[in-house]
């Protein structure tokens, strides 16, 4: 990824859109606080332009802001995140119309957690992360390391099967491709290591991990398919779930989450990572994401014409289980 | 709620019948005029159409301690709604799969087929079904680890 160079298209297309008055304001990314993160810009001033990026450590899906907000907006978006927008567009959360889409061509977002543990060093002490195609150059007390860069994205970035964006209207680089076979099953790895262990064992797994969750719903909240006005967990008549973070609850608001994003989720892996308590919700999301495509080759946010995943049959669908 | 302290060998599985109002209901109903025996271990509650039928619903009862949940609808092609089924069909289908990944014993999520003439498929639906939760046992999914296993040491 060009970052500087798309950095720079970026800048002078969002300059645009707002001087000629064809966006109310830009979303996008600016330097984070802390170092080498970035953090979502929301805004309409002309001035606050130049502080936008693109870098490989752009990590939020922005389309989560897209059904809250009123007018039109540009928006920044990677492969995963336009495939949410698309989604949206199919359950007419968001009018295509209201949208200008600048697309990133993404070749994966660096994970800063594994890029600590893999020079063991925290973020700070580290001087620089620079992507070069399928390397990453680590730079600490002016000692250089080169590692494939595979070593440190995300695991749902390994999996990657659209990293350019499936709608856009402005591409700001050149397209990429989709990750290699022996990539998407390195992503899959923890998802694998669960499906060999007997039921029994799983579900004692997901209760410990579940033990811990302290239902912030940050899960909820940064998920773009998670739209619903009232969600079924603040229901009170009848109370699907108690209030109190017990691990029943919230396995059961985890399942019926899923059940909800079934055939919206893209796998941008934006609830694991606002998983305070690191429960591996990406192993729950993905699995169903596989599952949806398996048993219904469907896969979300692909096609805005077509009819969102649970809002529409075939008549020839699996019915093997039922009697 | 399901007594956790019962004895194996007096258990009985507890299943929770969500029927549609046009078929399955229907059907049973005819199973009991045609005086057909089957498992009084179903509890039946009337939907208005297998798509009512929320993955909300089948995880409550499992919740509460339910040992299994049969989801009942017409036949594809004849729900009084027209595709009413469809949709449940679908939505059965990823629900019953996204659980045993969880790790509940697939026996436990059962879904069937029966018209309002079906009464003795009906009385089959629920035999095989009762046996299958049999087979599988008591439903301890959601039982604490304390609970769990105070209900072990009396067995």
């Amino acid at each position: 990824m060009k970052d500087g160079g798309m950095q720079q298209k970026l800048r002078s297309e969002a300059k645009a859109l707002l001087e000629q008055g064809k966006v109310d304001y830009i979303i996008g990314f600016e330097a984070g606080s802390l170092k080498f993160t970035t953090t979502p810009l929301i805004t309409s001033d002309k001035d606050d332009i130049d502080r936008l990026v693109i870098n490989p450590f752009i990590v939020n899906n922005l389309s989560v802001y897209l059904s809250e907000l009123k007018g039109r907006a540009g928006i920044v978006v990677k492969g995963c995140d336009s495939r949410s927008i698309v989604s949206l567009l199919q359950d007419n959360k968001v009018a295509r119309e209201n949208v200008v889409i600048l697309g990133v061509p993404c070749s994966g977002i660096i994970d800063l957690g594994k890029v600590e543990k893999l020079v063991g060093k925290d973020r700070d002490e580290i001087d620089d992360i620079i992507q070069d195609r399928d390397r990453v150059v680590i730079t600490v007390d002016e000692n250089r390391r080169e590692f494939p860069i595979r070593e440190v994205l995300f695991d749902n970035c390994l999996g990657c099967e659209l990293p350019t964006p499936q709608e856009y209207d402005i591409l700001l680089g050149e397209l990429t491709s989709a990750a290699s076979d022996e990539d998407k099953i390195a992503s899959q790895k923890k998802i694998n290591s669960l499906k060999n262990i007997p039921p029994e064992q799983r579900w004692e797994f997901w209760r410990s991990e579940f033990d811990r969750c302290i239902r912030c719903y940050a899960c909820r909240n940064i998920c773009p398919a998670c739209f619903c006005d009232r969600c079924f967990v603040e229901e009170t008549e009848p109370p699907w779930v108690l209030p109190v973070p017990r691990w029943q609850d919230n396995l059961v608001f985890q399942v019926i989450r899923n059940m909800h994003v079934a055939g919206r989720c893209t796998d941008c892996g934006e609830c694991e990572r606002a998983c305070p308590v690191n429960i591996p919700l990406r192993s729950l999301t993905r699995e169903m994401y596989d599952m949806v495509d398996e048993l219904f080759h469907y896969k979300a946010g692909m096609d805005k014409e077509a009819s969102s995943f649970l809002a529409a049959y075939e008549a020839t669908d699996v019915e093997d289980f039922i009697r | 709620m399901v007594d956790y302290m019962t004895q194996e060998s007096e258990w009985e599985p507890k299943l929770l019948g969500f029927l549609c109002k046009w078929c399955s209901y229907a059907g049973a109903d005819l199973a009991g005029t045609s005086r057909k025996k089957y498992p009084a271990n179903i509890r039946v509650i009337r939907v208005p159409c297998s798509g009512r039928v929320d993955p909300l619903f089948i995880l409550k009862a499992l919740r509460l301690g339910f040992d299994g949940v049969l989801v009942s609808g017409c036949h594809p092609g004849d729900c009084h709604y027209q595709t009413g089924n469809y949709y449940a069909r679908r939505r059965m289908a990823i629900t019953k799969k996204f659980l045993e990944y969880m790790g509940i014993e697939p026996q436990r999520i059962q879904a069937s087929w029966v018209s309002a003439s079906e009464g003795e498929k009906f009385t089959e639906v629920v035999t095989e079904v009762t046996k299958a939760l049999k087979e599988t046992g008591p439903n301890r999914l959601f039982t604490d680890e304390r609970r769990r296993n105070a209900t072990k040491t009396t067995e």
